[in-house]
């Protein structure tokens, strides 16, 4: 017979059921005060930052892992890892030697040999990397703290690509880690970086956790983006998915969280309001809106037509409508995204002259456009292609092009921008993406900079010229002959027309006052020099 | 009955297999890619190529099927694209949570909805009933998560006692437990409360129109005794068919609480995995959805002849 103890009885087993993964898992953690829980732009889905180019598991490998070298606030390459370098004088032969003491968090010392096996990974999925291992003869491992890079060529670049912040970063991993396929995701994380990553307190989807390393010897240099002094200041750093604007933004104000990378900029004017939190730009190179074209079909395989769209695009009627506050928008002329090294204003009077949908309509017409349906794909979930899809619809309708929008969530574009067909057969002639500024400032890593034909980035054009600019780019050796190569580049670019911005917008982000040392750079949010105060 | 439970268990397993087809067939047919996801959106076309040779997917869809069906024939749902990890363990992780927020609804939704059903019934035209049933249509016809920004806002942004989202393991302790699943059951709870008050009210009003209601109260049997001990357990039938078919309610409703409030359930779990389009994920979480749905209503369907002694298997 069923009685209420048996039901007592019941209950109190299922709640020791429900409760039992916790209390395997439960263990003493850092007071609130040594701890910083912050909400980033998304989800950590990878663990591994060369097998993905998403940000999140680059910041994940910023954490736990270090690098060779590390860019600084003047974007020049400072050695981190390494304690001395030099190059032979045929400028063919890099040689590296490694600081003392430096150790992983299994508690192995870090060797050449992960450092060669690291590289070597990493240059097989990274642009930059790939470039410059097409002129790497070998990388002889001379000695446990010794390695060098030897070059058929003299390759300037190449402490820019092991320092960059831009996804894929040259994190050093094990050898035992750093050997797996490129193609294959590692999955053990040890790095011998400021923070150690704790799998039994993390939840995927949930929440990732971070300890600080108690082994690390930081730099005595002041921290400086990814050079200098990665001083772990606090206990633990958790990084929170939290998905919805409106929660973050409470959540922030409750003091529950810290950190907000992206707050919606609809809430922004709540979060400015309160005394409690600091708004700051942290990335102020942002992200660029880019509108590719494809060039196999018509009308953009004919450059009128796609010089059509450099004065039908409106430099901020896109950024407006996404971002209302012009306070985190600008327009940009610069195929290299403005506020950064590459920034310059060749060929831009197209841009200094501002939308003109007359002479757009007059070169659609000029190249023969038949009006065949353009295919527009639009992402429904992502706001500022949203808008770029409904704005350039309504441009190109303005311009006489027959458009065809396609919605669907940026899953669905992704699948489709792959698809070579004619647009009726399943291909396209638009879509909508968005880069990061301090990516688009390289000619060489950003891949849509390419223009090699069947080998370029989605789009697929061509232009030999582009492609030699690209080298010669790669092959400057000093500040002054790389803006020169820039500038010719943008100055074809704008000729030939590979693709259209639409804006750059500068995300700000959002938090707890009282915390001290935010470094703010771009592609990277980094958790080292953060303390709080009081 | 046990053959009819067997039978019952059985057709489960049909459903499930139905439900695995479906789902199977409408995510591959369905516009998206993780490959692409995966590679970033500087990958080149040859890379997002080798990713999808990596994961099976330019294997032809009933080779995939099959792969797939002889691990869930094997209890395997599968390991996540993206995070590499078993689906039965990300499922294990999220289930706390998930059974918790349902629970303490399902608790908080029953008492509350019987409680003002019998009230609205016992009060029936009066200007409590109709109180009652104006709250009840709001419950309903308000967005879940509405009400969630409002509890957030006066609970946890102004008067500060309760936390704006989270979760906390019932193994740090029963009391932040319960706070943070305070404003998520009840925004969850209240438009079953709203369903589950109108059926009680109805089916009430039902019974206590009935002969021997009549009979109870010429005989003197108090206003208490008469309404629970006679009515209520009389009107069960339908309360208990509405408590089952909000199952599948609540199903929905977890996925948008547990957003609103930051809880990291299979709700989380399952939406976050459709936005990547990670396969197994998805696949594992809905089938498992589907079976706990069939078991569902066949407990309730069970637990009629508690109710009734008239009906029999």
């Amino acid at each position: 017979m069923t009685t209420r103890r048996h039901i007592l009885k019941a209950g109190a087993a299922a709640g020791a059921i429900i409760a039992a993964p916790s209390l395997v898992f439960a263990q003493a953690a850092p007071t609130r005060a040594r701890t910083l829980r912050a909400v980033m732009h998304g989800d950590l889905a990878s663990f591994d930052p060369i097998w993905t180019t998403a940000n999140m598991a680059s910041y994940h490998g910023g954490l736990i892992y270090d690098t060779l070298f590390g860019i600084d606030s003047q974007n020049q390459p400072q050695p981190q890892m390494v304690q001395s370098f030099n190059l032979s004088d045929d400028k063919l032969t890099w040689t590296f030697v490694l600081r003392d003491g430096l150790r992983f968090s299994s508690g192995e010392a870090v060797t050449s040999k992960d450092c060669v096996a690291s590289i070597r990974r990493w240059a097989v999925r990274d642009g930059g990397g790939q470039h410059m291992f097409r002129r790497v003869t070998d990388t002889p491992v001379v000695d446990e703290k010794t390695f060098r890079i030897v070059l058929r060529e003299p390759y300037p670049l190449l402490l820019d690509w092991l320092g960059k912040a831009a996804t894929n970063v040259c994190y050093i991993m094990r050898e035992k880690e750093a050997a797996t396929d490129p193609q294959t995701q590692i999955s053990e994380y040890i790095g011998s970086g400021p923070f150690i990553y704790n799998r039994g307190e993390s939840r995927q989807g949930a929440r990732y956790v971070y300890d600080r390393n108690p082994n690390y010897v930081p730099r005595s240099e002041p921290a400086s983006f990814m050079a200098g002094g990665k001083v772990a200041r606090m206990d633990r750093i958790i990084m929170e998915n939290m998905s919805d604007p409106q929660t973050q933004v409470s959540a922030l104000q409750a003091g529950e969280i810290d950190f907000l990378e992206w707050p919606s900029l609809d809430l922004i004017d709540t979060l400015e309001k309160d005394r409690n939190i600091k708004i700051e730009v942290m990335n102020q190179s942002g992200t660029m809106g880019w509108c590719r074209l494809n060039h196999l079909h018509p009308p953009f395989n004919n450059v009128l037509a796609r010089r059509a769209m450099l004065h039908l695009t409106h430099p901020t009627e896109v950024m407006k409508a996404t971002f209302g506050n012009e306070k985190y928008f600008r327009a940009c002329g610069s195929i290299f995204a403005c506020n950064t090294p590459t920034e310059n204003d060749a060929n831009t009077d197209w841009f200094k002259a501002g939308q003109n949908i007359d002479r757009a309509r007059q070169l659609f017409r000029e190249a023969g456009y038949d009006g065949r349906p353009v295919v527009l794909l639009s992402a429904s979930n992502v706001l500022h292609m949203t808008n770029a899809g409904l704005l350039y619809q309504q441009w190109l309708k303005a311009a006489g092009v027959n458009v065809e929008l396609v919605t669907s969530d940026w899953g669905g574009v992704v699948a489709r921008r792959a698809n070579r067909n004619p647009p009726d057969q399943g291909g396209w002639n638009i879509f909508f993406t968005s880069a990061s500024g301090a990516g688009y400032s390289n000619p060489v890593s950003l891949a849509g900079h390419a223009s090699n034909g069947a080998n370029a980035w989605f789009g697929w054009p061509t232009d030999e010229r582009n492609e030699q600019l690209r080298d010669a780019w790669a092959a400057a050796s000093t500040p002054e002959a790389r803006m020169q190569a820039a500038r010719a580049m943008q100055e074809n670019a704008w000729n030939y027309v590979p693709h259209v911005h639409y804006g750059q917008w500068l995300a700000p982000s959002a938090y707890r006052a009282n915390l001290t040392g935010m470094i703010g750079m771009p592609e990277l949010v980094p958790f080292w020099n953060v303390g709080r105060a009081g | 009955m046990l053959a009819y439970v067997i039978r019952r268990l059985l057709s489960t397993l049909i459903v499930m297999a139905i439900v695995g087809i479906f789902v199977f067939l409408l995510l591959h047919l369905s516009p998206g890619d993780p490959a692409a996801i995966i590679a970033g959106d500087n990958a080149t076309p040859e890379q997002i190529t080798g990713i999808r040779q990596r994961l099976g997917l330019e294997d032809p869809l009933p080779v995939q099927f099959l792969r797939w069906f002889g691990h869930i024939a094997q209890g395997d749902l599968g390991v996540s694209i993206f995070s590499n990890e078993p689906v039965l363990k990300l499922v294990g992780q999220r289930l706390e949570p998930t059974i918790s927020l349902a629970l303490t609804t399902l608790l908080i939704a029953v008492t509350l909805a019987v409680t003002l059903g019998v009230l609205a019934a016992w009060k029936a035209n009066t200007w409590v009933d109709r109180l009652l049933m104006v709250v009840s249509v709001l419950g309903f016809s308000v967005p879940g998560f509405v009400v969630g920004y409002l509890l957030i806002y006066v609970f946890a942004i102004e008067l500060r006692w309760l936390p704006v989202q989270g979760y906390t393991p019932i193994a740090e302790g029963v009391v932040p437990w319960a706070r943070n699943l305070v404003l998520p059951s009840v925004t969850l709870g209240l438009a079953y409360v709203a369903l589950i008050a109108r059926i009680t009210r109805a089916s009430m009003l039902d019974v206590l129109a009935e002969d021997y209601i009549r009979t109870a109260k010429a005989k003197g049997v108090a206003n208490q005794s008469m309404l629970l001990k006679h009515a209520l357990k009389n009107a069960g039938v339908p309360i208990v068919t509405v408590i089952g078919i909000g199952v599948a309610l609540l199903f929905s409703g977890v996925v948008i609480t547990e957003t609103v409030f930051n809880i990291p359930g299979i709700g989380r779990l399952v939406v976050d995995a459709i936005a990547k389009r990670d396969y197994p994920i998805i696949q594992g979480v809905i089938l498992i959805f589907s079976g706990v749905y069939v078991l569902v209503n066949l407990l309730v369907d069970l637990s009629y002849t508690l109710i009734d002694p008239r009906i029999r298997y």
